[in-house]
């Protein structure tokens, strides 16, 4: 019980909040990677890891606005559709002649009011998250296709050069512009989530809405706040895979939620609510990568890695249920 | 009127069908320890969550230190230093003990969380209460005694000056309670109002200057504590003449149907003995939280039992779950008719036929439609449910009527033990004597009933015997010529006592 000041660094680290599990998952994705290593040497080599590194860096994003979503304990399902919408909303204004930079900032602005508008739904309306963002995911798909009058984008062209090498082709240091993106991102939100009061009122109210209530918390706009981090999050996405594949795809995002709740969960965050860090967020994320880019090197094909990753967010989320809902909770009284 | 910290005037507060409180006066003074007292629902935790800022009055006044305060809310009652503890532990499980204790508070530095010093502050808090726990334990790893220390520690960081504590002792050990009261009574000479809302009378000694009384909603009176004496509270607690009349029906007490021998089911259900005849009627009695539901719930299956025994007409019965209860022969309408009686958005046929669907539908699991209306038309019948047609929903009819739904749904079973969970809350008197009635009907037929019952004149009025709880034992055994409503408070407020057995 006495907290002991000697603590060593290592002691320290296991002891804070969510770090147990994060641990766990962690030689989980060690384990992974060794396996698909020996299976196939070309996994590991340094071309493959910049490559996965690359490809993870979007799920880690979208797995931290959910992150902060389900840490509510509520969910965000639109987060997909707002990927395509940005992707296509960008993309769409950009082959209109606007300046990209002009774009992006429109973009991120049109995410957010989705993202506005799930918290509203949620938190002041008090409809099952679950409908809600249900509703405003096929809202938002609706969106992405009507911005180009139901076509896919031309290519975004020469003048967007810039903004495509920012989200995806330029390296500094050695590694891509969109790693560097989210790890910027992750540090900036996990600072957010566990040194703020913010940060700690998305806890509180996933833990307990109503003791977080009645100690004064202020429960909707911090569940507005959550989406918002969600969609932000989703905007981002948007922009990468426009930059990625030079035009805008309606289809842009598709499964994303999916994705983001995989690595969410299988990263240690609970769907009950009020507890997970973002570090295991970004674990989940590496082990949903490895696990596509493994299953692929292999030679499964997309269907068998789809079920894959499926039956490894079912066993994630009965372990989080099974086990959380049988410890912390005492016999009903 | 300078001297009163909080000063209530006619405050009023409805709720959907029930008049919580009615014109009620209350106030509090410096420096006082407050007992604010009454029977369940007489309204207290009411009052406070008024005082506190969780429920909005509906009309009256409240003034805090001479001030007229109109947008009462939580954080607004923290700020002009109000604060309660709640019946129900409200902690976020999840995060710390310090993080528990300042949130909504958090100190910041140049907006980060400054944890080093808030747990040294929790620590402080923590130290000055004599509570031996590490502000960086998670709050759900703790036992509930302590979470509840940890709730007291919360309420006392915002440096209260008014503090309102809900049932602060009922998860507590003696020890506990011990530095709970020496906390008390510190509070108090730093000159803190604090109010006190206890079942357990008997604690009142030790720490009450002043006891106001609410009954039914209503102010009734306040007294010094040295003035009076327990039986002159409950006397005023319980005080109401008993104008409603209850039928009653004799008939030949039969065999003994139900035995329970030394049910144990968590600490709500503590070596409960008791049995049951045909032709009776037992009524259960005790004070919210006594462990009753959770004595009907043991005993239909829904919760494990931890040990104990069940007889049923000399056999013993293995129930591990509702069904095994519903195949010997025992029923439970349960507390909540709306959330564990019925399917609301059902009709009445589909409700009364749910429970009976084994012996409606073929062997190819297809429902036989002319013995379900057949059943259904019977049920109505015998039972006397006003409705329009079979087909509208449950939920539609009135409370008496849904009622009778639920135990109509078993009684086309041949059931022998029917337990019944407050019957007769929220619906209207005349629908109560058509419960009574429905009883007294099921007692002739033989059957045994047992009923558990907040409201004390109707234990007394329709049971045959009564059984007191109280703190999950049994504490008295009463026959209906014993059973008073001062003895049945006092038995009901019998907390780790001997165990008072009148016979």
């Amino acid at each position: 019980m006495k907290s002991n000041s000697k603590q060593s660094v290592f002691k320290k680290l296991i002891s804070a909040r969510g770090m147990g599990q994060v641990l766990t998952v962690t030689v989980g994705l060690i384990i992974l990677s060794i396996v698909f290593g020996i299976l196939n040497p070309t996994f590991a080599s340094s071309k493959n890891v910049g490559n996965l590194l690359r490809q993870i860096a979007p799920i880690i994003l979208i797995g931290i606005g959910q992150s902060y979503v389900l840490i509510t304990g509520n969910i965000d399902l639109s987060i997909g559709s707002v990927v395509g919408m940005s992707c296509m909303i960008s993309a769409t204004l950009m082959t209109k002649g606007m300046n990209p930079w002009v774009a992006v900032l429109v973009t991120i602005f049109c995410c957010l009011a989705v993202g506005l508008i799930n918290g509203e739904l949620v938190a002041k309306c008090k409809l099952p998250p679950f409908i809600a963002t249900l509703g405003t995911m096929t809202i938002a798909r609706g969106i992405a296709q009507i911005v180009n009058n139901n076509y896919n984008t031309d290519s975004i062209g020469d003048a967007a050069k810039g903004f495509r090498n920012f989200f995806y082709y330029g390296k500094v240091l050695g590694l891509y512009n969109t790693i560097w993106i989210a790890i910027i991102l992750w540090i900036i939100f996990n600072f957010l989530l566990s040194k703020t009061r913010t940060g700690r009122h998305v806890y509180a109210i996933g833990s307990n809405i109503d003791a977080a209530q009645l100690s004064g918390v202020n429960v909707v706009a911090t569940t507005v706040k959550a989406y918002l981090v969600s969609a932000f999050c989703a905007s981002i996405v948007g922009l990468i895979i426009c930059a990625t594949t030079g035009m805008g795809t309606m289809d842009a995002g598709n499964m994303y939620e999916m994705y983001a709740v995989a690595a969410s969960v299988i990263g240690g965050v609970s769907t009950l609510g009020g507890q997970g860090i973002l570090l295991g967020t970004v674990i989940g994320a590496a082990i949903w990568g490895v696990l596509q880019n493994g299953l692929q090197f292999a030679g499964a094909p997309v269907a068998i890695r789809n079920i894959v990753i499926g039956i490894i967010v079912v066993v994630s989320v009965l372990l989080d249920v099974v086990v959380r809902s049988g410890k912390p909770r005492k016999k009903k009284v | 009127m300078e001297e009163y910290m909080v000063e209530l005037h006619g405050v009023t507060k409805r709720f959907p069908g029930v008049l919580a409180l009615d014109n009620v006066d209350f106030n509090l003074r410096g420096g006082e320890v407050l007992a604010l007292l009454g029977e369940n629902g007489a309204g207290k935790s009411t009052l406070m969550k008024i005082l506190s800022g969780v429920y909005s009055k509906d009309e009256g006044t409240i003034q805090i230190f001479g001030k007229d305060v109109e947008d009462m809310s939580p954080k607004r009652a923290q700020e002009l230093g109000v604060a309660i503890i709640h019946q129900e532990l409200n902690m976020c499980k999840h995060l710390t003990v310090a993080e528990n204790i300042f949130l909504d508070r958090e100190i910041t530095k140049y907006g980060v969380l400054a944890d080093k010093e808030m747990e040294k502050q929790a620590k402080e808090i923590l130290d000055k209460l004599n509570i031996d726990i590490s502000p960086k334990t998670i709050v759900g790893d703790l036992a509930v005694s302590k979470q509840q220390m940890v709730e007291i520690a919360k309420a006392l960081s915002t440096n209260a000056k008014v503090l309102i504590m809900d049932e602060p002792t009922s998860a507590l050990t003696s020890k506990e309670i011990e530095d709970l009261f020496r906390i008390i009574k510190k509070l108090k000479e730093e000159g803190c109002g604090i109010v006190y809302i206890s079942h357990r009378l008997e604690e009142l000694q030790h720490i009450v200057d002043r006891v106001t009384i609410l009954r039914d909603g209503q102010y009734i009176t306040s007294m010094n504590f040295k003035d009076t004496d327990l039986g002159e509270i409950i006397s005023n607690m319980v005080g109401r003449e008993i104008k409603e009349k209850f039928p009653r029906v004799s008939c030949k007490k039969g065999k003994k149907i139900l035995e329970v021998k030394n049910l144990n089911a968590g600490h709500m259900v503590r070596n409960i003995n008791f049995d049951l005849y045909e032709g009776e009627i037992v009524g259960i009695a005790g004070l919210m939280g006594a462990g009753r539901t959770e004595t009907t719930r043991a005993i239909f299956g829904i919760d494990a039992k931890e040990s104990g025994e069940i007889y049923l007409e000399g056999k013993e019965v293995i129930i591990q779950k509702p069904m095994d209860a519903i195949r010997a022969g025992i029923v439970l309408a349960p507390e909540d008719r709306k959330k564990d009686g019925l399917c609301t958005k059902l009709s009445v046929r589909e409700n009364i036929a749910l429970s009976n669907l084994d012996f409606l539908c073929n062997k190819f699991g297809v429902v036989n439609q002319s013995k379900e209306i057949e059943m259904t038309d019977a049920t109505v019948e015998d039972l006397r449910i006003k409705l329009p047609n079979n087909e509208v929903n449950a939920g539609s009819l009135s409370g008496g009527n849904q009622q009778k739904v639920v135990v109509g749904k078993w009684l086309a079973r041949n059931s022998k033990v029917v337990i019944f969970d407050e019957p007769t809350r929220g619906i209207d008197v005349s629908a109560k004597v058509e419960i009574y009635n429905l009883m007294n009907q099921l007692k002739l037929q033989g059957i045994g009933v047992l009923f558990v019952s907040s409201e004390m004149p109707e234990v007394m009025g329709i049971s045959d015997r009564v059984i007191v709880m109280c703190d999950g034992k049994i504490t008295g055994h009463l026959n209906k010529e014993e059973a008073t409503q001062d003895i049945i408070l006092k038995y009901a407020t019998q907390f780790d006592q001997k165990i008072g057995v009148a016979e």
